[in-house]
C-alpha cells in the first residue's frame, strides 16, 4: 500500500471507511471521499460534527479506529516507523486554528527552521525561501517581527508561509479565520485564494461559505461523523438535498 | 564586635578561601564553589532527561523515574547524604571520596526537583506548540530541542534559580560527611577560637548571601537577554524586560 506509485489520476487524498471513537462516543462514523489532484475541498458541517477530527486524520495528529486513510500514493495509518511518518507529514501542510507560530522565533525564522531541521536545507537556502515565502503572503517587511508583535491575521499569514517552506503538495486548514477579527479574515483567505489559483490541493474546514463558493472545486458537509453531502458549491448552496444541510445552510443565514 | 571580624579574616583567611590545600585536600570556599558549580552543571542537563522520561508514555521510562522523584521529595537531604556516605562503601566496598559522594546526591536530589519545574514548564506551554512541530514533520526529540524546551526553561528561570541557589546552600550539608567546604572551615575555626561563635559564622553567612545574590543577579541579567533577543526591536524589548523583570525579580 505505501509503495503505491502516485499517478497523475489518482487521488491526492483518499479516505476509505475512516472510523474514530472517543470512548463510547464515535465522532467519525465510515467516512469515504476523494480529493483530487489540485482540489479544493471545503468541509462544514455544524460544530461537533467532526469536522476538525476528520481533517486531523489526514495528517495523523488524530488517529483512526479503522478504514484508511492514503495521501500522495501512502498509507497514512498503518504501522510505520516514527521516521517515516514524520516524512510524511512533513509532505503535509497544516494551519492551524490557533496559528500555533513558535513565539521564541521571529517571523522568518518561524519559517526557515523547519526545512533546516527536519530537510537539512542550508541556512541561506532556507532563509532565501523564507524570505519569498514572506513577500508571497504580503508580509515582507515584518522578517524580524516576533508573533507577539504581529496581528492575528498576519500571524496566520505567517503560519501559512511556514506550511508552505515545506513545500507540501496539499494544505490542510482548520477553521484558518475562526480566532481572527472580522476586518483580518479577508486578508487570509485571499493568501489561500492565491495558494487555489496556483493548482494546490487544498481541504479546508471554515465557516466561511463566501470562500467555498468563489474557491472550492466541492463542498462537503458533514454531520454527526457523516458526509451528508458532497456537491459543488453552486448546488450545495443554491439546491442542498438533504434536510440537514438545509437546516445548517437557513442558520448560517440569519 | 567588626574588629573581632576583621582580625578573624585576616587570621583565616587562607583557610576559608582554600581549606587545608596544599597541605590536604582543596577547602574553604574553593571547595564550596566547585561543588555548586559542578552539582548544577550535572543536575541541569540530568533534571532535562528526568523530565522527558517523566512526559514519556514509556512505562520503563515513566515509573522508575517517577519513583525517584517521590523517593527524593519525601526523604531528608540529610539522610540521602549519610545513606551515600555510609552504604556506598558497604555495598560497593569501594572507597569513596566524601567530595563525590556529596556531589553525586546532590545532583541525584537537586536533579528531581528540578526535573518537576522543568516538566511543569514543558506541560504549561499547551499541545499546540507541539503539534504544530509534528505537523511540520520534527521528530518528538526534535520538537522538545528547537520548539519546546527554549520556551519551557525561559519560563521557569525563576523557579530554576530558586533550584540552583538551594543547591548552593545544601553543599553546606557537606559538613556532616566531613566534605572540606567553606562550613567545615568555619567550624574548624570556631572550634579553635571558642569564644566567637556569632563572628565567625557571620562570615560565613555574609559569604552564602553573596554568592547566592550574585547567582541571582546573573540569572536576570540572562533573562532580561533573551528578552531582548525574543522581543526584536528596541523599543518594544525594553518595555517588555521592564514587565518580565517586576514579574521575576527575586529578593536573593
Amino acid at each position: 500500500m505505501n509503495t503505491i506509485a502516485p499517478s497523475k489520476n489518482s487521488p491526492m487524498i483518499a479516505l476509505t471507511g475512516v472510523h474514530k471513537s472517543y470512548g463510547n462516543y464515535e465522532v467519525l462514523k465510515g467516512i469515504d471521499a476523494e480529493v483530487a489532484r489540485g482540489e479544493v475541498v471545503v468541509i462544514c458541517g455544524p460544530s461537533g460534527s467532526g469536522k476538525s477530527t476528520l481533517i486531523r486524520t489526514v495528517n495523523r495528529l488524530e488517529e483512526i479506529g479503522s478504514g484508511s486513510i492514503s495521501c500522495d500514493g501512502n498509507n497514512i495509518h498503518q504501522p510505520m516507523p516514527a521516521k517515516e511518518l514524520n516524512r510524511l507529514r512533513s509532505r503535509i501542510g497544516f494551519v492551524f486554528q490557533s496559528f500555533n507560530l513558535f513565539p521564541h522565533l521571529s517571523a522568518i525564522d518561524n519559517i526557515a527552521m523547519s526545512p533546516m531541521r527536519v530537510k537539512g536545507l542550508q541556512r541561506d537556502v532556507a532563509y532565501a525561501k523564507a524570505t519569498k515565502l514572506l513577500e508571497r503572503v504580503g508580509l515582507a517587511d515584518k522578517a524580524n517581527a516576533f508573533p507577539a508583535q504581529l496581528s492575528g491575521g498576519q500571524q496566520q499569514r505567517v503560519a501559512i508561509a511556514r506550511a508552505l517552506a515545506m513545500e507540501p503538495p496539499v494544505m490542510l486548514f482548520d477553521e484558518p479565520t475562526s480566532a481572527l477579527d472580522p476586518e483580518m479574515v479577508g486578508e487570509v483567505l485571499s493568501v489561500m485564494k492565491g495558494l487555489a489559483a496556483d493548482g494546490m490541493t487544498m481541504m479546508c474546514v471554515t465557516h466561511e461559505m463566501g470562500f467555498a463558493r468563489d474557491v472550492a472545486d466541492r463542498v462537503w458537509f458533514i454531520d454527526q461523523g457523516q458526509i451528508v453531502e458532497s456537491a459543488r458549491p453552486e448546488d450545495f448552496f443554491s439546491r442542498p438535498q438533504t434536510q440537514r444541510a438545509q437546516r445548517f445552510l437557513s442558520e448560517l443565514r440569519h | 564586635m567588626i574588629s573581632d571580624i576583621i582580625a578573624i579574616i585576616r587570621d583565616y583567611w587562607l583557610l576559608l578561601l582554600i581549606g587545608q590545600y596544599p597541605n590536604g585536600p582543596l577547602g574553604g570556599l574553593a571547595a564550596t564553589l566547585l561543588l555548586s558549580i559542578l552539582a548544577i552543571a550535572f543536575a541541569f542537563p540530568v533534571s532535562i532527561a528526568l523530565a522527558l522520561a517523566r512526559l514519556s508514555n514509556s512505562p520503563f521510562l515513566n515509573w522508575p523515574v517517577t519513583a525517584l522523584v517521590y523517593f527524593t521529595r519525601g526523604v531528608p537531604l540529610l539522610m540521602l547524604i549519610l545513606w551515600g556516605y555510609f552504604l556506598v562503601p558497604l555495598v560497593t566496598g569501594a572507597n569513596v571520596p566524601s567530595f563525590l559522594t556529596m556531589l553525586v546526591t546532590l545532583v541525584v536530589y537537586q536533579g528531581a526537583f528540578l526535573s518537576e519545574v522543568v516538566r511543569g514548564g514543558i506541560v504549561a506551554l499547551g499541545h499546540g506548540q507541539m503539534e504544530a512541530s509534528r505537523a511540520l514533520g520534527h521528530s518528538y526529540l526534535g520538537a522538545m530541542r528547537y520548539v519546546i524546551l527554549p520556551q519551557a526553561l525561559y519560563n521557569v528561570i525563576p523557579s530554576i534559580i530558586s533550584v540552583f541557589v538551594a543547591t548552593i546552600k545544601d553543599t553546606t550539608l557537606g559538613y556532616v560527611i566531613n566534605v572540606p567546604d567553606l562550613t567545615f572551615a568555619a567550624s574548624q575555626i570556631n572550634n579553635q577560637l571558642l569564644t566567637q561563635p556569632f563572628q565567625v559564622f557571620f562570615i560565613l553567612a555574609a559569604v552564602y548571601y553573596v554568592i547566592c545574590w550574585s547567582l541571582s543577579r546573573v540569572a536576570i541579567v540572562t533573562e532580561r537577554r533573551i528578552t531582548r533577543k525574543r522581543a526584536g526591536t528596541a523599543s518594544q524589548a525594553t518595555a517588555k524586560s521592564l514587565k518580565l523583570a517586576a514579574l521575576t525579580d527575586q529578593p536573593s
